[in-house]
C-alpha cells in the first residue's frame, strides 16, 4: 500500500507554509529543552496535544501513530524517577511527549512533495561547498517518509500470510521476509527513480 | 527513432541472460513475446539503460546507453510490470510532477505540463487522488502519464495488461493504440500485439523469430508447445 503519513484537511496547521512549521518545531524543541518548570511544561503538553488533535486526525489514529515513541518516552521518564526524582521524571515526560506530539502534527499536515521542495530550498545554498546535492537529500528524506507506511503494510501482509497458513506470528519468522521484501521494494523504487530520470548527472 | 543493438550481450557471471543480439528497430509498434525468463525484459531494459550490455552496444537515436546514458534515457519511458512500484509520491499529480523536477522548470511550467498530461489521458479528476486508491486501469493510465510527461519519444511497457480485468484491458489497448509515440510492448496478451508492425520472439536468451504478428505468434506458439 502506497500512502503518505499526511492526512487531508484544512486545519490552520495544514494551511501554514512548510517552512513555518519547521521553524515552529525547531523553536519548540529549543524552548522545551530550556524550560524545566512544570507550571509551563504541563500546559505546553496540553497545547501540543490540542495542536495534534486539531489536525483532524482522530484520537485512535493519533494514538496508534505515536504509541511506540510515547512508550519510549515513558521508559526514559521511569529511569529518571528511579535515579532522580518524581519532579525530574515529570519534566522529562512532559518535555519529550510535547515534542513528539508537535512533530507528529507537522508530519500529519505536510505532504511528502511539499517536504521535499522545502528541504531542497533550505539545502541548496550548501551545494556551493560541494558537500551535498540538495535534490538527493530531499529525495532521501521523502523516501523515508514514503516507506514508513509501506513497511507497516508489508508487516501486516506477512502476518496475514502466517495466519492463513496456521502459523504463529513470531518476531523471527516475521523479520526475515520483512527485511527481504523491503530490500526488494527498495531496489524496484531505485530502478523507477533511475528510469524516470530524476537523478541526471 | 532507431534503436540499434550491435552484438549486445548481457551476462551475469556464468549465466547469459541475453545472447549477442544485433537488431535495428524503427517501427512505430513493436511487440515482444517469449516464455518467462526468455530475455525479453532484459532486452527492453537495455534500451533505457536500466541494464547495461556486458559486451556490444545499444544506441537509441544514435546515443549510446553507456556513454550518453542520461540523454539516451531521456528518449525512452518505461512502465514496469507493476506500475504501483514506480509511483514514487502518494498523490497522482505530485507523482507526475516528480518526473519534471531537476529539469530547471518553473513551478508554473511543472503545473501546466502536469495538468496537460492528465487532461490528455482523461484523468484530470484523479489528480488529487492517492495512488494506492486507484483501480488497476487508472493506475496504469497514471503511470503512463507520469512517464510521458517528460516527453520521451519511445514508450516501453512491460506486460501492461497483466492483472487487469477485461474492461481495463480494453481501455489500455485503446490508449496504447492512440499514442503518437513509438511503442514497444512486452506481453503475454497476444491479442494486444496482433495489430502491431513487428513482433520479436525471444527464447532462452536469443531472438528466435522476428516477423509480422501472425507469423511471429505462430512461431511463439510452436516454441511454447515444446
Amino acid at each position: 500500500m502506497l500512502n503518505g503519513l499526511d492526512i487531508e484537511g484544512n486545519s490552520p496547521l495544514h494551511r501554514m507554509p512548510v517552512r513555518g512549521k519547521l521553524i515552529l518545531l525547531f523553536t519548540a524543541a529549543i524552548l522545551l529543552l530550556l524550560i524545566s518548570d512544570l507550571r509551563i511544561l504541563v500546559p505546553a503538553l496540553a497545547l501540543a496535544a490540542f495542536l495534534y488533535l486539531s489536525t483532524g486526525i482522530g484520537l485512535k489514529e493519533a494514538f496508534r501513530r505515536t504509541r511506540f515513541v510515547l512508550f519510549t518516552v515513558l521508559l526514559v521518564a521511569l529511569a529518571n524517577y528511579l535515579f532522580h526524582s518524581v519532579h525530574e521524571a515529570l519534566v522529562v515526560f512532559c518535555r519529550l511527549s510535547a515534542l513528539v506530539l508537535i512533530a507528529a502534527a507537522v508530519t500529519a499536515t505536510t505532504g511528502i512533495s511539499a517536504f521535499m521542495d522545502e528541504i531542497t530550498r533550505l539545502i541548496t545554498p550548501l551545494e556551493r561547498f560541494g558537500f551535498v546535492r540538495a535534490a538527493d537529500v530531499s529525495l532521501a528524506v521523502g523516501l523515508v517518509i514514503r516507506f514508513v507506511p509501506e513497511i507497516f503494510a508489508r508487516y501486516g501482509e506477512i502476518a496475514d500470510a502466517h495466519r492463513a497458513r496456521g502459523l504463529r506470528v513470531r518476531p523471527l519468522t516475521m523479520l526475515v521476509p520483512l527485511i527481504i521484501l523491503t530490500l526488494k521494494d527498495a531496489d524496484t523504487i531505485a530502478m523507477a527513480i533511475d528510469a524516470r530520470g530524476f537523478r541526471r548527472h | 527513432m532507431d534503436i540499434v543493438f550491435s552484438a549486445a550481450t548481457v551476462a551475469y557471471g556464468a549465466r547469459t541472460a541475453l545472447q549477442p543480439l544485433t537488431l535495428t528497430l524503427a517501427e512505430r509498434r513493436i511487440g515482444v513475446v517469449g516464455l518467462n525468463g526468455s530475455g525479453k525484459t532484459t532486452m527492453a531494459r537495455l534500451i533505457n539503460g536500466l541494464v547495461k550490455p556486458t559486451a556490444g552496444t545499444v544506441t537509441v537515436d544514435g546515443l549510446d546507453t553507456i556513454a550518453d546514458e542520461a540523454a539516451a534515457r531521456g528518449k525512452t519511458g518505461f512502465i514496469f510490470q507493476n506500475p504501483q512500484h514506480q509511483m514514487i509520491l502518494p498523490i497522482l499529480a505530485e507523482d507526475i510532477a516528480f518526473g519534471l523536477k531537476n529539469r530547471k522548470l518553473t513551478k508554473a511550467d511543472i503545473a501546466e505540463k502536469t495538468d496537460a498530461i492528465l487532461a490528455r489521458f482523461g484523468i484530470s479528476h484523479l489528480a488529487r487522488r492517492r495512488v494506492h486508491e486507484l483501480s488497476g486501469g487508472e493506475t496504469q493510465l497514471g503511470a503512463i502519464a507520469s512517464v510521458l510527461v517528460t516527453g520521451p519519444e519511445l514508450l516501453i511497457l512491460d506486460e501492461p495488461t497483466n492483472q487487469l480485468d477485461l474492461k481495463n484491458r480494453a481501455l489500455i489497448e485503446r490508449t496504447i493504440a492512440a499514442l503518437p509515440e513509438q511503442v514497444l510492448v512486452i506481453s503475454h496478451d497476444l491479442a494486444l500485439i496482433e495489430g502491431f508492425d513487428r513482433v520479436l520472439v525471444f527464447h532462452e536468451g536469443r531472438l528466435a523469430a522476428d516477423d509480422t504478428p501472425s507469423h511471429a505468434i505462430a512461431a511463439y506458439r510452436k516454441l511454447a508447445a515444446c
